[in-house]
């Protein structure tokens, strides 16, 4: 779901930019303050890899395509919904200044929609579904699935706002789509998940390690 | 960074990088969620069914345009499947390379300032 520059006003863009950039900066203070050394590894392979996904479009049916977003991922492995903002601002300026993957005036709304939104709608539905469930996987999956189905209909609305969607239809047809595309996004953010605490479960952050139910043999 | 980390931050930029490889193969052409909307609301597709074979991009005239070096993760038809390996490989490996030179400066000026206090 990123936003091409042709689909939004530059007066819009800029607006969600400033609002982006709160968020970047906010994350920048995560990283200074929360960002041991232990972890760099970590960021700098999920950025690598949420990058590489991010381009691995699976078809969803209905002459349609999805990928991962990855926020939630991020999110619950490094312990923080800034985690998200900080990586998925990375791959997005990436994606948009050398592939033309999301526009340059609509970055900000890209940032807020799969890095802030992803990545707070991410992290706190697995931790509010955690306790309940007492299972990584069925926290994680409708967690990474809400990650990716929220900002889309978010996406639907701004562009709404845009005046390039009309607003039920633009709902109907991204809310359709990222149901289906949010099953991709949960079933790889449970796989990765397992992948990292069965190699690296000291690198995984301790509220999940601590969580009741969660061995560290996946 | 001890051993195990560094064995960590190969295996990882491996698998990275095989993924992004693969991805130029096996990745859908179909349009995106987003693509698929803008066709519908423009008339090139319904909800169930794929976008018609001459359907065309959705441009708004009058706002921002930007020609990226990579466009579409390619170097242009010219290269064919090649040009795709060689645009993944170099964004697989930039975003890591950001990504590990942008904590390390940033803990640098954590640690700089710590000694200044």
């Amino acid at each position: 779901m990123h936003i091409p520059d042709a689909f939004m006003p530059i007066w819009q863009g800029a607006i969600y930019w400033i609002v982006a950039l709160v968020f970047v900066a906010l994350a920048l203070r995560w990283a200074k303050n929360e960002l041991t050394e232990e972890k760099i590894p970590m960021v700098a392979v999920l950025a690598a890899a949420v990058f590489a996904l991010m381009s691995f479009n699976l078809p969803v049916s209905m002459g349609t395509s999805g990928h991962l977003i990855g926020a939630a991922l991020v999110a619950i492995v490094l312990g923080s919904p800034f985690a998200a903002v900080f990586i998925l601002t990375l791959v997005l300026i990436v994606q948009g200044v050398l592939f033309g993957d999301g526009g340059i005036t609509t970055m900000g709304a890209n940032i807020i929609n799969m890095g802030v939104i992803g990545g707070f709608v991410g992290y706190y539905a697995f931790h509010g579904l955690m306790p309940i469930t007492k299972n990584l996987g069925i926290a994680a999956f409708p967690a990474a699935w809400l990650a990716c189905f929220i900002p889309a209909e978010v996406c639907a609305v701004e562009l709404y706002l845009a005046g390039t969607f009309p607003l039920q239809e633009g709902l109907i047809a991204m809310g359709v789509y990222h149901a289906l595309i949010g099953i991709i996004e949960g079933a790889i953010t449970v796989l990765a998940l397992r992948l990292i605490l069965n190699v690296r479960p000291d690198l995984m952050d301790e509220k999940v390690k601590g969580a009741k139910g969660v061995s560290t043999c996946g | 960074m001890d051993e195990r980390n560094r064995k960590f931050l190969v295996a990882g930029i491996l698998i990275a990088l095989a993924i992004s490889i693969l991805a130029v193969f096996f990745a859908s052409s179909d349009p995106d969620g987003l693509d698929s909307t803008a066709l519908i609301v423009s008339g090139q597709k319904s909800l169930t069914a794929p976008a018609t074979s001459d359907a065309v991009k959705v441009e708004a005239p009058g706002h921002f345009s930007y020609s990226s070096p990579m466009q579409d993760y390619t170097l242009g038809q010219n290269w064919g499947p090649l040009g795709g390996i060689i645009a993944m490989v170099i964004g697989t490996i930039l975003t890591f390379v950001i990504g590990i030179g942008l904590v390390y400066l940033i803990r640098k000026q954590r640690i700089s300032k710590k000694q200044t206090t």
